[in-house]
Parts: C-alpha cells; sequence; structure tokens
C-alpha cells in the first residue's frame, strides 16, 4: 500500500518517479513468482506509461509469460506489488481486472458468432442491447472485419480470427491490453502485415499495451520500449535503439540482432582513444570517454563494419584490417561474411552486394571498423 | 479463483467418499468378527473369509463358474474383436460406418435385454443354464470395448511401418504379425483385461443365463443377500472387489507403457 | 484355369466375419425373437400359441405396471439429472488436475461400475438398513433422526446414481479435455467468474460428452434389474423387474417380452431426442 501511495502522490505532486515517466498506467514492482526452489521469476520492476506500447522479449523459458500471467491474474504473485490505474490488483481476481488479453492459440468461443464473440464481455456487464451493436461494430470496424459480423469462428482464417480476438478485447475498452505472442501461429507474409496494423491501431487508440515476444524483431518494430528478460531476471529496459546499440549486457548484445564481442585489455592510446588487445592479439581502438584500461568486452554489430577490396584509405589506417572471407551466405537484400580479421579474430560482417563488391571465399578485403562503432559493454 | 478452485476441490473429494463409502464398507464388515452388519474398529478377524472359502456353493461360483467364464469370455472378445479392429482401421470399404455402429450395439442395448433375449430364445433348445451360452453373452459384451481399445492402439501405428516389412518380401499378413502385433500388445492386454472385468462383473446377463450350476459370483452374493446370508456376503464382495481392483490397476500400469510407443 | 472362377471375397469380410455372424445369431435373432414373441398370446400351458395379438402391450396399461412404467422413467430421469449435476465438476476436475490425480480420481470413479452392482448395493443395504451404520452413526450422535429410505424409491436412486456416475463422468472428462484451458481464460479476462464461465464454455462446449453420458445413464438406469430389487422393496419396482418375473418366475414370455420392446422403444426414443436436440443446440 505503501509503493502506491508512493507512485499515485509522485504524480500528484508533480514528483518525477524514477523511470522519468509522470502518467504510469501500470507499476510491477519486485514482483516475483517462485515455482520452486531454484526456478523463480523475479524480483521484477518496470512501469508502463499511457499510451505506452512496452515488449517484454526474451527466450523461451524467460519468465516473460509468467509475467504477464502475474499481471492478468491467473498466476499468483509470491511477492512484490503490480499496481493498475493506481490500484494494487494483485488480489483482484482476474475476471474483476478489466485486463485485455490475446493469446498465442486461437480462443474464439466455438460456438459462437464473430458478433457474440465480441460482444461476450459486454453482455457480461450488462450494457443495453442497442450499446453492445454499436460498440461490436466499431470494434469490428477497426480491424477491418466488419462484414464478418455473422460468421462462425470456424469460417475465418487464423489472422481474421485473431483480428476478432482483438477487437474482443478492445471492445471492453480496457485500461491495458496484454498480447501474448498473438502473431506467432501466422505465416510469416500476414505476420508482417498485422504487425504494422497493429501498431498503427495501437497508436490510433492510444492504448496501453504489453507485448510478449520471443521474436526480437518484432519487438524492435512495434514498441516504444523493450524489456529484455533472462531467466527470470530483466537485462534491461530501454527504447529499441538503446537496447540495439547500447546493450546493456552480454546477453542482451546477443540476442538482439547479430553481435561480433570482442574480449580483452584495454590500454591508452592517446587522448580521446584506448586500444583494446583481444584475447587473439587483435588491436581494435575504441573512443576512451570515462573508460579506464583494463578487461572489457566490446561490440561491432556487423553492419558497421566496412568492406571494400583492397588498400585501406590512408585516412582509416587505424583499425583498418586485412580479411580473409571464409564463407559467405547471400540473403538476397545484403550477405553475411563470415571473416578471419587480422589473421586471428573470427567475425560476421554484413553488406550489400553490388556488381562492384562481390567477393568470394578465399578473397582477400580490408575490414574498417570507426572507432566510435566500438560498444564498449557495461561491466 | 483460489478460493472456487478449493470450493470444487472440496466437492469433488466429497464425491469421491460417497463413491468408495459402500465399497469400504463391504471390506469393512468382512473383516469384522461378529455376526452382524457391523465395523469394528477394535477387532479384526478373518473368519467369515475361511466361510467362504468353506462353502460349496461360493467356491464352485468362484472357481468353477466367474473365473473360467470370465477367461473365455475375454480370449474370445479380444480375438473376434482385434480382428473386427484390424478390418475397420486398415481396410477402406464401402458402408465402413455403418459397419463400424452396428459394431458398436451390444453397448446400446441393455444388457438385461440381452440377456432376456438370450433366454428367450435358447431356453427353447434347453441351452439355457449352459456354460457356453453365458460365455458367448458375456463375449458379446466385451466384444465393442475390445474394438475401441485395438482401434485406438492400431491408429497409432504407422501403417508405412507394415509397407515398409513388405516391401522387403514379407506378405502382408506375416508383417503384420511381425511389425504391428507387437506393438499392439498392451492395447490387446487392456483389452482382455477389461472384457475380463466385463464379464467377471456381470449380473444382468448371468441373471437370465445361468441355471442351478453355474451361478456365477455376483449372482451368488446376489441370492445370498436376497436370502438374508450372514457377513460371509461381505466377504465374496471384498473377494470381488479385490479381484477388480488389480486388474485396473494392472490395466492401468499397461496403458501407462502405451504411452512410450 | 478357369477365368470365370467365383470373385474373392474381399479379406476384410474375413475379419469381421466372425463378430458378424456373433451378433447375427446371438444379438439380432434374439432380439426378432423377442418383437416376434410380443405378439403372441400367452398360454399357461405352452407358454405361447401361435395366435397373433396386441393384448400384450394393452396389459402395461393397466394400473399396476402403468404405476410401474411411470416409476422406471422417473427414476431414470432423477437418477440421470443427479449424474449431471454430481459429474460436471467431478469432470471438470479431474479434465484440468494433474495426471497422477486423474488417474486415482479415475479408479475411485471407475470402482462402482466396474466392481458390479450387486456389490455397490450390498453396501448400501449396510449403511441404510434399519439397524445400519448410518442409523447407528446418528445413535452414536445423540440424534434421534432416523434414516428409513431402503427399500424405496430413494435408497433405489441412490445407488444408481453411485453405479453410473462413472458412465456420466467418463465421456463428460473426454470432451472437457479437449477444450483449452486458453479458451477458460479468454472467457475469465472478459469479465466471466468461474461459474459463468463454466456455464458459458465448458457446458455448450462439452454438449457432446454430455450428450452421451445422458443416454448412457439413462438408458442403463431404467432397465435395472439387480438394484432395485435389493434397494427398492415393494416400492421400487421396476420394469426391468417386472420382466425378470415374467421371464423366470410367471413363464409369461409374450408379455416380458412387450415390456422389452416397450423398453428398447423408450431407449430409442430417448436416443433420437437427445441427439436432434444436441444437433439444432450446435447448429
Amino acid at each position: 500500500m505503501t509503493g502506491k501511495r508512493a507512485l499515485t502522490g509522485g504524480n500528484s505532486d508533480g514528483v518525477v518517479p524514477d523511470d522519468g515517466q509522470r502518467d504510469v498506467a501500470l507499476a510491477v514492482n519486485r514482483l516475483v513468482r517462485r515455482y520452486s526452489s531454484d526456478v523463480a521469476v523475479g524480483p521484477l520492476s518496470f512501469s508502463i506509461r499511457h499510451g505506452e506500447f512496452f515488449s517484454l522479449l526474451g527466450p523461451s523459458g524467460c519468465g516473460k509469460s509468467t509475467t504477464l500471467r502475474c499481471i492478468a491474474g491467473f498466476e499468483s504473485v509470491d511477492s512484490g506489488e503490480i499496481v493498475l490505474g493506481g490500484r494494487n490488483i494483485e488480489q483482484v481476481p482476474p475476471h474483476k481486472r478489466g485486463i485485455g488479453l490475446v493469446f498465442q492459440s486461437y480462443t474464439l468461443f466455438p460456438h459462437l458468432s464473430v458478433f457474440d464473440n465480441v460482444a461476450f464481455g459486454l453482455k457480461l456487464q450488462k450494457v443495453p442491447r442497442a450499446d453492445i451493436a454499436v460498440r461490436v461494430a466499431k470494434a469490428l470496424e477497426l480491424v477491418a472485419l466488419g462484414e464478418f459480423v455473422a460468421r462462425m469462428p470456424s469460417q475465418l482464417s487464423g489472422g481474421q480470427q485473431q483480428r476478432v480476438a482483438l477487437a474482443r478485447s478492445l471492445v471492453m475498452e480496457p485500461p491495458l491490453l496484454l498480447l501474448d505472442e498473438p502473431m506467432s501461429s501466422l505465416d510469416l507474409k500476414l505476420r508482417t502485415q498485422m504487425r504494422e496494423e497493429l501498431r498503427a491501431l495501437q497508436r490510433r487508440l492510444n492504448m496501453t499495451t504489453i507485448f510478449v515476444t520471443h521474436d526480437q524483431t518484432e519487438a524492435l518494430a512495434l514498441s516504444d520500449r523493450i524489456a529484455v528478460l533472462s531467466q527470470g531476471k530483466i537485462e534491461q529496459i530501454g527504447t529499441p535503439e538503446e537496447i540495439y546499440l547500447r546493450p546493456a549486457s552480454r546477453f542482451v548484445a546477443q540476442f538482439i540482432g547479430n553481435s561480433n564481442l570482442v574480449s580483452g585489455q584495454a590500454e591508452r592510446a592517446g587522448d580521446t582513444l584506448i586500444e583494446i588487445v583481444s584475447e587473439s592479439g587483435l588491436r581494435l581502438a575504441a573512443k576512451a570517454g570515462t573508460l579506464r584500461p583494463g578487461p572489457l568486452t566490446a561490440l561491432i554489430r556487423p553492419e558497421r563494419i566496412r568492406l571494400t577490396a583492397g588498400e585501406a584509405a590512408p585516412e582509416c589506417r587505424r583499425n583498418s584490417f586485412p580479411a580473409e572471407i571464409r564463407s559467405r551466405t547471400y540473403l538476397g537484400e545484403d550477405a553475411h561474411f563470415q571473416l578471419l580479421v587480422d589473421g586471428r579474430e573470427p567475425m560476421l560482417a554484413t553488406r550489400k552486394m553490388t556488381d562492384d563488391f562481390a567477393p568470394s571465399p578465399g578473397q582477400p578485403l580490408m575490414a574498417y571498423v570507426d572507432p566510435a562503432d566500438v560498444y564498449i559493454l557495461p561491466a | 479463483m483460489s478460493v472456487s478452485s478449493k470450493l470444487l476441490r472440496c466437492y469433488v473429494y466429497g464425491v469421491f467418499c460417497l463413491m468408495t463409502l459402500p465399497l469400504l464398507v463391504v471390506v469393512g464388515v468382512s473383516v469384522n468378527p461378529s455376526a452382524r452388519f457391523e465395523i469394528s474398529l477394535s477387532s479384526f478377524s478373518l473368519h467369515w473369509f475361511e466361510q467362504f472359502f468353506g462353502r460349496a456353493e461360493y467356491v464352485r461360483a468362484l472357481f468353477a463358474v466367474s473365473l473360467p467364464v470370465a477367461c473365455l469370455a475375454a480370449i474370445l472378445a479380444t480375438t473376434v474383436g482385434t480382428l473386427a479392429a484390424i478390418a475397420l482401421v486398415r481396410f477402406e470399404f464401402r458402408g465402413r460406418a455403418l459397419v463400424e455402429s452396428v459394431f458398436m450395439l451390444p453397448v446400446l442395448v441393455p444388457s438385461i435385454l440381452l440377456g432376456a433375449a438370450l433366454y428367450l430364445l435358447f431356453a427353447r433348445l434347453n441351452l439355457a443354464g449352459s456354460f457356453s451360452l453365458l460365455v458367448i453373452g458375456h463375449t458379446l459384451i466385451g466384444v465393442p470395448f475390445v474394438i475401441r481399445v485395438v482401434s485406438a492402439g492400431l491408429t497409432g501405428v504407422n501403417p508405412a511401418l507394415e509397407e515398409a516389412v513388405v516391401n522387403l518380401g514379407c506378405t502382408r499378413v506375416l508383417a503384420f504379425w511381425k511389425v504391428v502385433m507387437p506393438l499392439l500388445r498392451s492395447s490387446i492386454a487392456s483389452g482382455v483385461i477389461f472384457a475380463f472385468i466385463l464379464s467377471f462383473s456381470d449380473v444382468n446377463i448371468s441373471l437370465f443365463l445361468t441355471g442351478p450350476n453355474t451361478n456365477t459370483l455376483p449372482l451368488q452374493i446376489f441370492s445370498e443377500i436376497q436370502w438374508q446370508g450372514d457377513p460371509t456376503i461381505a466377504a465374496a464382495s471384498t473377494v470381488q472387489i479385490l479381484v477388480v481392483t488389480t486388474l485396473i490397476v494392472l490395466a492401468g500400469r499397461l496403458s501407462r507403457k502405451r504411452l512410450v510407443y | 484355369m478357369s477365368t470365370s472362377s467365383p470373385r474373392k471375397l474381399p479379406s476384410w469380410l474375413w475379419l469381421v466375419a466372425p463378430y458378424l455372424a456373433l451378433l447375427v445369431v446371438f444379438l439380432a435373432l434374439p432380439l426378432a425373437n423377442v418383437l416376434v414373441l410380443s405378439f403372441h398370446r400367452y398360454s399357461p400351458v405352452s407358454i405361447w400359441e401361435p395366435t397373433l395379438t396386441v393384448e400384450n402391450y394393452g396389459q402395461i396399461f393397466t394400473p399396476y405396471l402403468s404405476a410401474i412404467t411411470l416409476r422406471t422413467f422417473r427414476i431414470g430421469l432423477i437418477t440421470t439429472g443427479l449424474c449431471v449435476l454430481l459429474g460436471y465438476p467431478v469432470a471438470y476436475y479431474l479434465a484440468r488436475c494433474s495426471k497422477r490425480a486423474m488417474t486415482i480420481g479415475m479408479f475411485i470413479i471407475l470402482l462402482p461400475l466396474m466392481v458390479s452392482a450387486v456389490v455397490g448395493s450390498f453396501g448400501w443395504i449396510v449403511i441404510l438398513g434399519r439397524s445400519g451404520l448410518a442409523n447407528n452413526a446418528l445413535a452414536a450422535l445423540g440424534l434421534s433422526a432416523r434414516i428409513d429410505i431402503l427399500y424405496s424409491e430413494s435408497a433405489v436412486v441412490l445407488a444408481l446414481v453411485h453405479f453410473l456416475l462413472p458412465l456420466m463422468v467418463l465421456p463428460l472428462t473426454a470432451s472437457i479435455e479437449k477444450i483449452s484451458v486458453r479458451m477458460e481464460e479468454a472467457a475469465t479476462v472478459l469479465g466471466a467468474g468461474p461459474v459463468t464461465m463454466f456455464r458459458l464454455v465448458i457446458v455448450p462446449l462439452s454438449r457432446a460428452g454430455l450428450i452421451s453420458g445422458v443416454l448412457l445413464c439413462f438408458s442403463i438406469a431404467i432397465s435395472v434389474v439387480v438394484i432395485s430389487a435389493l434397494l427398492g422393496g415393494r416400492r421400487g419396482r421396476l420394469i426391468g423387474n417386472e420382466i425378470y418375473d415374467q421371464v423366470i418366475t410367471a413363464a409369461n414370455w409374450p408379455f416380458a417380452s412387450s415390456l422389452a420392446i416397450v423398453l428398447v422403444l423408450s431407449i430409442i426414443i430417448a436416443m433420437s431426442l437427445a441427439l436432434t436436440l444436441g444437433r439444432r443446440k450446435v447448429a
């Protein structure tokens, strides 16, 4: 209860809450869900602004679904609190929380028409019939399925079923919408299309949304902020850019996108640069910033490695290495090159293939990394 | 959520108690030394079991009628049912759905009607009290069950397995015998067990088809209750409970093994 | 060498032949015989004489027998209703609990059916008798109230429910198992409490199991002999007892046959009723 007062009070007093957001829709504080003595989720803390699209991202078994199910009320909470709209809800039974939830599997009631599915919650709330008709029609319009009111779920495609399921949640105008990998049973093309529709809809309705996914592309494309989870703990919370460009840990760096991680000792190399000597002996310069000499790990994204045929240009002699292509994977838009850099360090680089640049395995190249593109992971 | 699930659990446990209560009472009475139908927590005696094994009509009912009839009926039902199940699962033919529902008829016809109908036809031929008619009646109620269990097992065996063996030069029959039968063993075994139980615990068919010398155990218990016998009834009932319980547990073991396939 | 050899019988026919033969000789023929017998006149000397008549069916409308018929259907309906009420929560519990709990629960539920109606009935006699366990327990608690339902319809219903509950629980559990837990959760987040969820989701989606459970319970309840003979007394006689007595004791086979036909017809009617009702609601 004290936590709740602190949060709501903080808002009205204009005191900025710890994460800098004024209008918190949902706050999860030190949430713990234990399964056995050694398997547990949490303690987790995060808060979500009104209208924010927040993703819980992580590999399967990381606790993201458990977190979602705790918020929905299907899992009991061992300790910690969940504050929705200024109210503690850990003890509120799931059917009284009023939270919207769309599942991974198709969960339309097969014995009810599309209309009755969408009207299900409204009827339980004893909304007048005329209002139900209006609100259902509106909700189905939102997901562009207005003309399917009379169909049965079995007559709809998987994508349409998930859209009706979304409408069924939206029609209740929930303070919070939970999406549990809602697109993972759809095929890739449909998934991309629905991703865009979902984003547009969420923006238009300004619907506070928590999205659970193991698909980093989905999370990066949709989210305002992402929480990356691993083994029941939050590794990092941040915008997609922060997560991608400035990962807080080795796990995040490896989980999001492709990455080259170079571990080694840092040494001073001038006023603004340090030099990292990797375990294989590669000498890599990086922006010094506040770094001190010592052991560290550097991240270089594959698309930041510039590959050129022939000699290195004189102005970028530093961090220019001879590289040899060990294998090449052509992916259409661009290609992945497995390199051996400086004869010692294996790295992955991506680059478009052009008429001028179509190297094949065994061919020597120059690889250049701008010191500003060498990101040092926090210890 | 948790309150209602607790309520549900209490309700269900209540029903479980109700379901086991009469059987527990029977067992309790059977080990009670007094001649009254009561349960005593202070004394224990196998007196009524001695009585049970000492009385010719009980011993005959169990060892000369119930057990042999159930064994024969189980073997017959399993043989006939397995053959029919193979036809239903492995062959495509017109009217298969119809044949399938016809095969389930003995389940739909209440067994007392089956018993009465068999009696009314075969009493004329003086076959009514005969051992063999009893076996056939019990076979009939077992077959639909065997068909179901074996069909389910057979559906789980990939036909490609047989085809592979046939391609290696086996005849189809031999392929089936060598490859599919071993995989079906546990389904067939549970078929045998349940056909046995159906026969062993039947009263409705026995009611009509048993003669003075072919009383089954349940029927013997039935008439003893009607003639207000002593607690030997309880001992006999306990024997019935023990046999059936053992078989169910055995069948449970088998079905757990089947999951491995 | 001959090309006009008779067409070979398909091999599946050989496989089903033994069972078909059994069904024809020991099910179809006897039932046909019952149908034919039911239209013959009873004779105290030769049991039946070759005169066709419908008077056997007429006898059913005598006050004595119509009372028994009505009682049979009443008990059938009450038993089935109680089995639904008791069985639905149990089936739901079994479908949703752990595998281990389900094995044990199923065992407990199935036991009365498997062990034989005679044993269960005996247990109820011991419990319900005038100086039975229930009354002894009441007396021991210092209560003057007495349970006196042995040899009445209530005792028959109690023992029938005990015996038939498995036949309701089994198909219901199978149906409910197929309903995804996510479906329940979807209803819950939309505001349905446990009872509402059960009514709006579980019940409609387990209709197939309900129909087969109801049919099984009802058809066996109305054709029961042993339980009513042991627990019903004079006040609890059912059609089954009448059939048994007419066949074995009175040797009035034509009349017994007509009763059997009435029973079969009732079951067929109940079946088609349940199936059409079930189909209409689904469509």
